[in-house]
């Protein structure tokens, strides 16, 4: 689903990201840790393709990001650390803006805004203007227009940052339910019980350089998570 | 405490002469001496001489038959009226709505410290625009009037008095405007027809201005006697100009004691009024049937919502909408006696009014701009737009085709009223029309190749990219420039090839201009927003 082969992303004489190889597979639900300024997130936005990238090459779907930038992004969906949405629209208009550019259909969208308010209980609220959202409301809101074109790929930085405990649940199980049906998510957290319930695979970042990789049990073997990360961060 | 926020408030008001808002880096020496030269140009070379020339006429006359404190007391009202018309519409959104303002209040800052840093910004806004009024005043008055420290020493004070009364009641309606957009559901709509009133009152009085002034020079003996006698407090006011001590202070503690009344009230509602939501209660939810929208028609009524959402960006960059249909309708009405006019006075040059006119539609349309700060309020929701499959071009496209609406059909519509109105032969009107047309979409796509070549990702406050950015003033200045190129080039040779060809050289060049800058967006300007 997703291939990221040598990935490089300098800034001036930084290197960001520096020469990451990482494959994700459909049904996969992929965890990306690190410490601050490892390079997550330049990593989650060079696969969004907001970021332009110096080497490299990143395929989803068999789609390059570079290429064919709109093709691959017909594909994606991405939610930002800080849902900084359009404070000037409703929920409402922001969900039927987002829908409009990824051409999803007046019945299908009606019909998965019905469900993804119902289900993160955003319902009553989506005739408000975003500026009057909390950040927690806003983060609901950003979910349920990501999941609106039924994306095959979901690119989350930091996603349950916000989130009540029950709408973090609920996330969870719609993650799940995005891979069941054959695509794959791909997220950064800094919340390792989360990771480590949750992914099928992670992936440890450090100074922009791949550190380790692989399924969990690879990872962490007997141990946890968190004792991996911070043996290997140290 | 207060001393590190004023700076703060310094630092973010001046950040645009500093930093380069393209990389956020500090600019070279040289860019900030041009911005500086740029700033001083508009604010003492254009709008001060505009005002010096002004307290020629009057102040010579007015000294004359003993009425200086008349002088002086007429360009402070003059000073007031512009001051407050400059900072008013700055006040509500730089005291109330800084994005920064709970990021401050969650500091241990006492909130009267937070209020009095953002009062800077209102004082320097308001001083810079009466100031641009007495600083001319004063320096006329030394020359014409026999030099003394007390006219030196009292001008100063009478511009520093007019500032703080501009200050006083720029917040005295910015308060008013904060109270009453607390309580309205279709605040932008109001705060524009309120304004648009402002406007509408300042403009009936600009352009009488020539007619109140030789009323006034006429009867100035009465009036003066008249003023003086039932309004005290402005004969004070022009006072303190001829450097009377006693006035000074008595003016200075009045102003004073209405600050301290004005931060008072002020003091009382910041905080709730620094952190209202702007809800204005709940707005239940009806799902209701939508039609699937093309993605360019998406992108722009995404463009018109961010527009109407904001009466900033609505007064600050469309109001040659409104003017080309108010001049359009006065030219139908009037036409008879605008073309007695201009055949009098270029009756030996007919073809220059065919000029003029178009150069007339130029200029207003140049007061459309909101394309210019379109990229920059993209903020930090530029991610939206760049993480999503519709490509850039088709982005700057909903930008650019938003102030095409909002400017092709007023000046079509001026251009025809004109034509009507100066009986324009056929292929002159043709040409005409073409040209100014043209000239829409060359003043659009320049705007916007400024906005993509220099934008404001970072600001604080919406007003930043919207009014106090250079590009703002170089697509202002530059279609002035275009407008005044067309006609003295045409009174300079232009006028040897007659009209229909002059024309049509422009028309070519304009095109050609456009064509240009269109290509360089589609290409390089769609790059460079695709990764901002």
């Amino acid at each position: 689903m997703l291939q990221i082969n040598h990935l490089l992303k300098t800034y001036g004489e930084k290197r960001a990201v520096d020469d990451l190889t990482l494959h994700i597979a459909p049904g996969e639900i992929y965890g990306f840790i690190g410490h601050n300024g490892a390079g997550k997130t330049t990593t989650l936005k060079s696969v969004a393709g907001i970021l332009q990238y110096d080497k490299g090459e990143i395929l989803v779907n068999g789609i390059s990001v570079k290429k064919e930038p709109i093709a691959a992004k017909q594909q994606i969906a991405y939610i930002p650390d800080n849902p900084d949405l359009y404070e000037f629209m409703t929920g409402i208009k922001y969900l039927n803006f987002v829908a409009d550019v990824f051409g999803v259909s007046a019945a299908l969208r009606q019909e998965r805004i019905r469900k993804y308010s119902d289900l993160l209980e955003l319902t009553a609220d989506l005739a408000q203007p975003i500026s009057a959202y909390s950040h927690g409301m806003k983060q609901k809101l950003a979910i349920i227009s990501a999941w609106l074109h039924d994306p095959k790929l979901i690119i989350m930085d930091e996603p349950f940052v916000g989130l009540d405990p029950k709408a973090s649940h609920l996330l969870k199980g719609m993650m799940r339910e995005v891979c069941d049906q054959g695509g794959a998510i791909f997220f950064s957290t800094h919340v390792l019980e989360v990771a480590e319930k949750l992914c099928d695979k992670v992936a440890i970042i450090k100074s922009g350089k791949l550190i380790k990789s692989g399924t969990m049990e690879e990872v962490k073997g007997d141990t946890s998570l968190e004792q991996v990360f911070l043996e290997l961060e140290g | 405490m207060l001393g590190v926020l004023l700076k703060k408030q310094l630092l973010e008001t001046f950040r645009g002469f500093f930093v380069s808002q393209k990389k956020g880096k500090a600019k070279s020496k040289l860019a900030v001496v041009i911005s500086f030269a740029l700033y001083f140009l508009l604010m003492v070379v254009v709008i001060g001489g505009m005002f010096a020339m002004l307290a020629f006429s009057l102040c010579g006359t007015m000294y004359q038959i003993g009425l200086g404190w008349f002088y002086f007391a007429l360009m402070s009202l003059m000073a007031i009226l512009f001051g407050v018309f400059g900072s008013v519409f700055n006040t509500y959104a730089g005291l109330y709505k800084a994005k920064d303002n709970e990021l401050l209040l969650s500091l241990p800052i006492p909130v009267r410290i937070i209020m009095a840093s953002r009062l800077l910004s209102v004082y320097l806004m308001g001083l810079m625009f009466s100031g641009a009024v007495m600083v001319p005043a004063v320096v006329v008055a030394c020359i014409v009037m026999p030099f003394s420290v007390g006219l030196v020493a009292g001008g100063i004070w009478l511009t520093f008095v007019i500032s703080v009364f501009v200050l006083i009641l720029s917040c005295a309606l910015g308060w008013v405007v904060a109270k009453i957009s607390g309580k309205l559901k279709n605040k932008s709509l109001i705060t524009v027809l309120a304004s648009l009133a402002f406007f509408v009152l300042y403009y009936y009085f600009y352009f009488r201005a020539s007619e109140i002034l030789q009323g006034i020079l006429k009867n100035a003996a009465a009036l003066g006697e008249s003023i003086r006698g039932s309004a005290y407090p402005i004969y004070l006011v022009g006072r303190i100009g001829e450097g009377s001590l006693s006035a000074a202070l008595i003016v200075t503690a009045a102003v004073f004691l209405m600050l301290a009344l004005v931060w008072v009230i002020m003091e009382r509602s910041f905080l709730k009024m620094a952190t209202s939501d702007g809800s204005t209660g709940r707005i239940a939810y009806r799902e209701r049937a939508v039609k699937r929208k093309s993605q360019d028609a998406a992108a722009l009524g995404k463009e018109f919502g961010r527009f109407l959402a904001s009466p900033n960006y609505i007064l600050n960059c469309s109001l040659g909408t409104l003017f080309m249909v108010v001049a359009g309708v006065a030219v139908l009405l009037k036409g008879q006696l605008l073309r007695q006019v201009l055949m009098e006075v270029f009756g030996k040059n007919p073809d220059f009014v065919s000029v003029l006119a178009a150069a007339a539609v130029c200029t207003f349309c140049t007061m459309n701009d909101m394309v210019v700060p379109s990229v920059s309020l993209e903020g930090k929701s530029l991610w939206i737009y760049q993480s999503m499959p519709i490509s850039a071009w088709q982005v700057l496209k909903a930008k650019m085709n938003l102030q095409l609406i909002m400017t092709m059909g007023p000046a079509l519509f001026l251009c025809i009223c004109l034509l009507i109105a100066l009986q324009t032969a056929p292929l002159t009107a043709v040409l005409l029309l073409l040209t100014t047309m043209v000239f829409v979409v060359f003043s659009d796509a320049m705007g916007m190749w400024l906005g993509v070549l220099r934008p404001n990702l970072h600001w604080t406050n919406e007003l930043y990219p919207i009014k106090q950015s250079l590009n703002v003033l170089i697509v202002l200045f530059s279609g002035t420039i275009y407008a005044i190129a067309m006609l003295g080039l045409f009174l300079w040779q232009g006028f040897k090839i007659g009209v229909t060809l002059y024309l049509t050289v422009f028309l070519v060049l304009t095109a050609a201009a456009t064509a240009g800058l269109l290509i360089w967006l589609k290409n390089k300007g769609a790059k460079i927003f695709a990764h901002l």
